[in-house]
């Protein structure tokens, strides 16, 4: 095998300035590589003393190209099902507003996701990963948006609904929308003994209306 | 390897000097041939040709894969608008080229680019050029719609920018294969050239083609890019003026050292994602008592197979094992990197895992993500034993057809 015999360029004799140049680039380059993960390793590490000592210094490598999350099914997996539903609200001309049946959003999904070996980012991680943006940016209790991300997850949710079900039910405009997700925790395995979960929470979000401009580009 | 004329068992015998002795008045030996590998040499050549393998391959499957769904993924018709978007950017400032120009031509070439530069890095065509591409590509698809990723898609995101500081098209490329440079890298380097002044200096780039940052480390992508075609250009021209001067020595050893320490990188970045995956999981109560596996496969957005997910998570024994035993590995991992049987045996037991995972939880991408990262710490005898054999699968089917 030549290709594992490569000589290295052993005993070269380098000119002064090439020793600077490469004295200093070996310095500056260990020195940069030491830093960078020392900052990476700060960053997945649990908060502590030293991280918290050079937060700006650390956030500032890190974000926004190097953010990591490896808590992978950690401390504890994922132990609920969520199941997004949303139902309209379409009016006719001149007549008033009616409230159409709820559409099963995350079922879509499954059903798209079901016996598929290589399931689409659209089916398993849009909705998902959206409702997760919603619900880490609102207050349960009242649906308000805490924090300035709090809008764009609502615009983004609603528009993934809206992109599945239309600009119109049976030939009738949509002019409102309302979402309401289920949560049901997985119940645990027969041979754990434990108590079987509480029954499935519904936390149903307020109407909001459909504009025009909320279709914008969803084709 | 034995030293010949040597008694094996007895050190510290006077035989023939080392081959690689500092010069004299420099440093001790030790450090001297130390410095020489990191100066002389890209360690782990074939370990990073099959990560660049391995990222372009599951880059282009992937983008392949969503061809059908790019528009409503990353271009005109995703619910996450262009102005959303932005307005996400404005507050992280992630790197993207796709808000340059919006619209439906500008996404289009930038993911049929994104497919180019995935396949060039999977060949190894042209690589110093094909890899700052992939860069841009995965970086821009990313943080473009950066609520659609998963663990997958961050490794690729990570591997996309240390890629470019490695030499990984040394060997099992189309650049090893070039006998002669030939006239297509100019090309490439002066059109590379100017895209990127147009993006420098046309006004359509916003902030994202800056020489500064606002915050610590204080580095815009300018320099960079920049730096990356200046040093392809000199190089260039130092091979043609003076293949065997001094300078352009200067550079390669420069380049060794970049690549050196970006695998080191590469290598320490997937002993962080397992030793993190399993500290966190020591904490958890369900990883405690055994049952952990048993929920992912009951989430159902993970589970294609429902059938084989539940026949996994019926018995006791099994999820307790797999449970306990993925904690171990992973907790494990590191410190097996000192100890070769080991950890070759460890890497073996995890690439196993994550093909379970693509399948059972329908995770592919980032099952061969984790499996292109794992790819780093394969001993080259077994790489080079795997290429052999493909080599010789090749040829036995080239005979077939003739």
């Amino acid at each position: 095998m030549t290709e594992t015999t490569d000589r290295p360029a052993l005993g070269r004799a380098w000119s002064r300035p090439a020793q600077l140049v490469l004295g200093l680039a070996a310095a500056v380059l260990l020195s940069g590589t030491g830093l960078f993960l020392a900052a990476v390793f700060l960053h997945v590490a649990p908060a502590n003393s030293l991280s918290r000592k050079y937060r700006d210094e650390v956030d500032g490598v890190v974000y926004p190209e190097f953010e990591q999350n490896w808590k992978l099914f950690a401390p504890n997996p994922l132990q609920q099902n969520i199941g997004v539903d949303a139902r309209v609200r379409t009016a006719a001309d001149g007549s008033d507003a009616r409230t159409r049946d709820w559409i099963g959003l995350t079922a879509q999904d499954l059903a798209a996701v079901r016996g598929n070996p290589a399931p689409s980012h659209a089916d398993q991680n849009l909705l998902r990963r959206a409702w997760d943006f919603y619900d880490g940016s609102h207050d349960p209790q009242d649906e308000k948006p805490v924090g300035p991300r709090g809008r764009l997850a609502e615009q983004y949710l609603k528009r993934i609904a809206l992109q599945r079900i239309g600009r119109a039910v049976d030939g009738e405009r949509v002019v409102e929308i309302e979402f309401r997700v289920t949560s049901t925790t997985v119940p645990p395995p027969a041979w754990s003994g434990e108590a079987a979960p509480p029954a499935p929470k519904v936390r149903e979000l307020p109407w909001w209306p459909v504009e025009d401009e909320d279709y914008r580009g969803l084709g | 390897m034995r030293e010949p004329g040597l008694t094996p068992g007895i050190p510290h015998q006077g035989g023939p000097p080392p081959a690689s002795v500092a010069a004299p008045g420099g440093p001790g030996p030790a450090l001297g041939r130390a410095l020489a590998a990191f100066t002389g040499r890209a360690l782990g050549r074939h370990q990073a040709a099959v990560v660049r393998i391995g990222f372009g391959l599951v880059w282009l499957t992937y983008l392949l894969r969503e061809w059908p769904h790019r528009r409503v993924l990353y271009g005109d018709r995703s619910p996450w608008s262009m102005e959303l978007a932005q307005r996400l950017l404005a507050d992280n400032g992630a790197f993207t080229v796709l808000p340059w120009f919006g619209g439906r031509l500008w996404f289009e070439l930038v993911y049929h680019l994104a497919v180019l530069a995935a396949l060039a890095v999977l060949l190894g065509w042209r690589t110093r050029a094909s890899t700052v591409l992939f860069l841009v590509t995965v970086l821009s698809l990313q943080n473009r719609s950066v609520l659609l990723g998963d663990g997958g898609d961050n490794v690729v995101h990570l591997m996309a920018v240390y890629l470019v500081f490695t030499r990984c098209a040394e060997v099992w490329s189309l650049d090893a294969r070039r006998v002669r440079p030939g006239w297509g890298g100019v090309v490439l380097w002066a059109l590379l050239g100017a895209a990127l002044a147009a993006g420098q200096f046309g006004g359509f780039s916003g902030d994202s083609l800056t020489w500064t940052g606002p915050t610590f480390p204080y580095l815009g992508w300018s320099p960079l890019f920049w730096g990356l075609w200046a040093v392809a250009g000199l190089w260039w021209l130092l091979g043609r003026l003076r293949p065997l001067g001094e300078p352009r020595a200067v550079l390669d050893a420069l380049a060794n050292m970049v690549h050196n320490c970006a695998m080191l990188v590469i290598a320490a970045e997937v002993v962080l994602i397992y030793a993190t995956a399993g500290w966190y999981k020591v904490q958890g109560s369900r990883w405690q008592d055994g049952t952990a596996l048993y929920y992912p496969l009951h989430l159902d957005y993970f589970a294609p197979w429902p059938g084989l997910s539940a026949l996994l998570g019926s018995a006791l024994l099994p999820v307790f094992l797999i449970s306990y035993g993925t904690v171990i590995l992973q907790v494990a991992f590191p410190f097996t990197l000192f100890n070769r049987r080991v950890k070759n045996v460890l890497l073996a037991v995890m690439m196993a895992e994550h093909l379970g995972i693509a399948v059972v939880l329908g995770l592919p991408v980032f099952s061969l993500a984790m499996i292109a990262a794992d790819a780093v710490f394969l001993p080259t005898g077994v790489l080079l034993g795997a290429a052999a054999w493909l080599r010789r699968i090749r040829r036995g089917a080239g005979r077939s057809e003739s």
